[in-house]
């Protein structure tokens, strides 16, 4: 693999050099596999396509079947009390969503404790698929399974359906979680006992950071990561991840389909309707969606419930559209610059916080 | 001193010798004058240097008219490079740039010719683009007015990579190479193997982070960091010295130079490891201050100049506008 490199090849099998070099060798022959044709050949299978609900998806290798569109905890808790919050959940759930998304850091909490709240009115926790995240950000397990227990108690449940590492971001985050004594035998644990039915791992800034979690083998519920059709064209999700994702038989969840803060909506780039359809037509479980007021929900579950997968020629007709612009990341600025780093996560790497780092 | 006291490394089958330390062209653009910038010229071809760089926007033409000056009677014993800044557009505007750079230079042929600052996800499919800059790299050959060619860049292994597997025959490749660079979108882990599997000649640039802030605050030594650079599978390394202080200490090191062992160089990644993993002493791969305001206008990229580092970013280029 390092033929002409004069140094020779240090060390055995478990150098991490020689892990890198493959997990590069990977990502290079993911992005040639889809240079250049539809990039994932494989169409979304609907189920549950009544008129008028809101059409579901298989997640992974799994029988479970979730909402072609997720609700994000993290805008949820910018609703304007709690009161508008609960509406939004129980509307939701009214219209067929049943996929939610969390994270033990949003708001100091109050993300998953208005969740909690919400779904426990009624019982309907049992009528969702309910996910959050730990935050360890590279400390070991013990931190982790204490966050779960505060989730847990937040969400006001016994178990998760899905428990994943938050915000793998870092070149060195791979190192740190699959180390001894780290996040990933938190997963394992937690999944043994009952606590969580799957694991997985989100982040948004590299698919290269993302193939290395994937290298070391560990079988993985699903994977979250930004994808939208700027992503397409720059340091790309769909082309790089994406496949591997599903090669392994992981559930694929998206995020950030309106390119994080919808600054491509705000200029004129492309349409909502557009940016969503885009991002459910790809082969994912479901694709996570910031709804942070009644009238934002009402336009996404409208789009949801409406949703026909849009054709591979549709979708290359607006990869098209939009490479031009995204070739320098200004419209995916989680991935090209650090505003959307979480200030914990860097502090636990001895980082400085987001604000004080250049554009 | 004679002008055999630096380690040459020799490129490609015409078994041309280039000297181990390259004579950066933006910083002589700095020098106080042209005399000034002679001199360090002067000095630096004494001193065993025979690489030198430079770059057809460099100061709005600057650092090629002083280049050129000062290599006037010396142009036979130096290999002379410099960089076309198409951006993404045609071989035509190329083939200007080409003729101008050859007229501030003073020569009629370069010994390097590259196409500068690939930076962007579509930077490979616009130089392959038929009546792409590739085409203007063919004819510059053809004609005799380059004698090898290569393209440069400093963001996204990633995109060089994908630029070499696209197939053309470069006789050079020029990157950020660095101990910190090892463990943050490493162009030495990604694309130099490749590099030197295909047997194009690897040019080593920014060894000591780009501003040298790295030596300031005490992570690395100048010697360490332009030790680790030169001992690696590369042809040069190119260092900026704008100052006789930082060209005569550049000299010396390289004139003495001893590669380091595999341990010593696995040593020194891995003390910078740690602080590498976000990419802030590499602002050239993350930051918008390292982007070229004449490389984002042809693409139609926003250039705010609300934003401060937009500001940073024309301040750091010298105000240039061509």
């Amino acid at each position: 693999m390092n033929g002409g490199d004069p140094k020779p090849e240090m060390g055995t099998s478990s150098d991490p050099n020689r892990r890198d070099f493959l997990a590069v060798s990977t990502a290079v022959s993911a992005g040639l596999a889809a240079g250049g044709m539809s990039l994932a050949q494989e169409r979304p299978v609907l189920t549950n396509t009544r008129p008028g609900q809101i059409p579901r998806k298989r997640f992974g290798r799994h029988d479970d079947q979730v909402s072609v569109i997720g609700i994000g905890g993290y805008a949820l808790a910018l609703a304007a009390s709690y009161e508008e919050a609960e509406r939004m959940v129980h509307e939701a759930i009214d219209a067929g969503v049943n996929f939610f998304d969390n994270a033990w850091e949003y708001h100091d909490g109050r993300a998953e404790e208005w969740m909690g709240r919400a779904l426990a009115v009624g019982g309907r926790r049992e009528r969702v698929f309910l996910m959050t995240k730990v935050c360890s950000h590279g400390r070991d397990k013990r931190v982790a399974r204490r966050q779960l227990e505060e989730s847990l108690r937040r969400l006001r449940t016994d178990h998760l359906d899905l428990w994943q590492i938050h915000e793998v971001i870092y070149e060195n985050d791979h190192d740190r979680h699959f180390e001894y004594g780290g996040a990933v035998e938190a997963l394992t644990e937690a999944k043994n006992e009952g606590k969580t039915r799957y694991v997985g791992f989100t982040g948004h800034k590299s698919p290269h950071i993302h193939l290395r979690m994937l290298d070391y083998g560990y079988a993985f519920d699903a994977v979250q990561m930004p994808l939208n059709c700027f992503d397409a064209t720059y340091r790309s999700f769909e082309r790089q991840v994406l496949p591997e994702v599903i090669r392994q038989r992981m559930a694929p969840l998206g995020m950030k389909s309106l390119g994080g803060g919808a600054e491509p909506i705000v200029q004129g780039a492309l349409r909502v309707d557009e940016a969503l359809r885009y991002a459910m037509s790809l082969p994912v479980a479901t694709t996570i969606s910031g709804i942070d007021s009644p009238q934002v929900l009402r336009q996404n579950l409208g789009i949801a419930r409406d949703f026909r997968p849009m054709s591979a020629q549709e979708m290359q007709t607006l990869r098209n559209r939009c490479a031009e612009l995204a070739g320098d990341g200004h419209l995916e600025m989680y991935k090209s610059t650090t505003k959307y780093d979480g200030a914990l996560g860097r502090e636990q790497h001895g980082y400085p916080s987001p604000e004080d780092m250049p554009l | 001193m004679s002008i055999t006291d630096m380690p040459r490394r020799v490129l490609g089958r015409a078994q041309v010798e280039v000297s181990i330390l390259g004579f950066g062209g933006h910083h002589l653009g700095e020098a106080s004058s042209a005399p000034e910038a002679a001199r360090l010229v002067h000095e630096a071809i004494d001193g065993g240097i025979n690489f030198f760089d430079n770059c057809w926007e460099y100061y709005n033409g600057r650092s090629e008219s002083w280049m050129g000056g000062a290599l006037e009677g010396r142009r036979q014993q130096v290999f002379l490079m410099s960089k076309v800044c198409t951006h993404g557009r045609d071989a035509h505007l190329a083939l200007r740039m080409l003729e101008e750079s050859l007229r501030r230079l003073r020569t009629d042929y370069l010994d390097l010719w590259q196409i500068h600052g690939l930076s962007f996800d579509n930077d490979p499919d616009l130089a392959y683009r038929r009546g792409g800059v590739l085409e203007a790299l063919d004819r510059a050959k053809r004609d005799g007015k380059v004698r090898f060619v290569g393209f440069t860049g400093h963001k996204d292994p990633h995109v060089h990579l994908r630029m070499l597997q696209m197939g053309y025959p470069f006789d050079t490749v020029q990157m950020p190479l660095n101990p910190l660079e090892y463990n943050f979108r490493s162009f030495e882990r990604i694309v130099l193997p490749e590099a030197n599997r295909r047997g194009v000649a690897v040019l080593g640039m920014k060894s000591m982070g780009g501003t040298g802030d790295v030596v300031r605050r005490g992570i690395m030594t100048a010697t360490e960091a332009l030790r680790y650079a030169m001992s690696l599978p590369v042809l040069t390394t190119i260092a900026g010295m704008q100052s006789l202080a930082v060209l005569r200490q550049n000299l010396q090191l390289a004139q003495r130079f001893v590669p380091m062992t595999d341990n010593e160089m696995i040593a020194l990644r891995n003390r910078c490891s740690p602080m590498a993993a976000d990419g802030r002493f590499e602002l050239y791969k993350v930051s918008l201050k390292y982007d070229n305001p004449q490389a984002r206008e042809p693409h139609h990229f926003p250039l705010d100049d609300k934003i401060k580092e937009v500001q940073d970013m024309f301040r750091r280029k010298g105000g240039v506008n061509a």
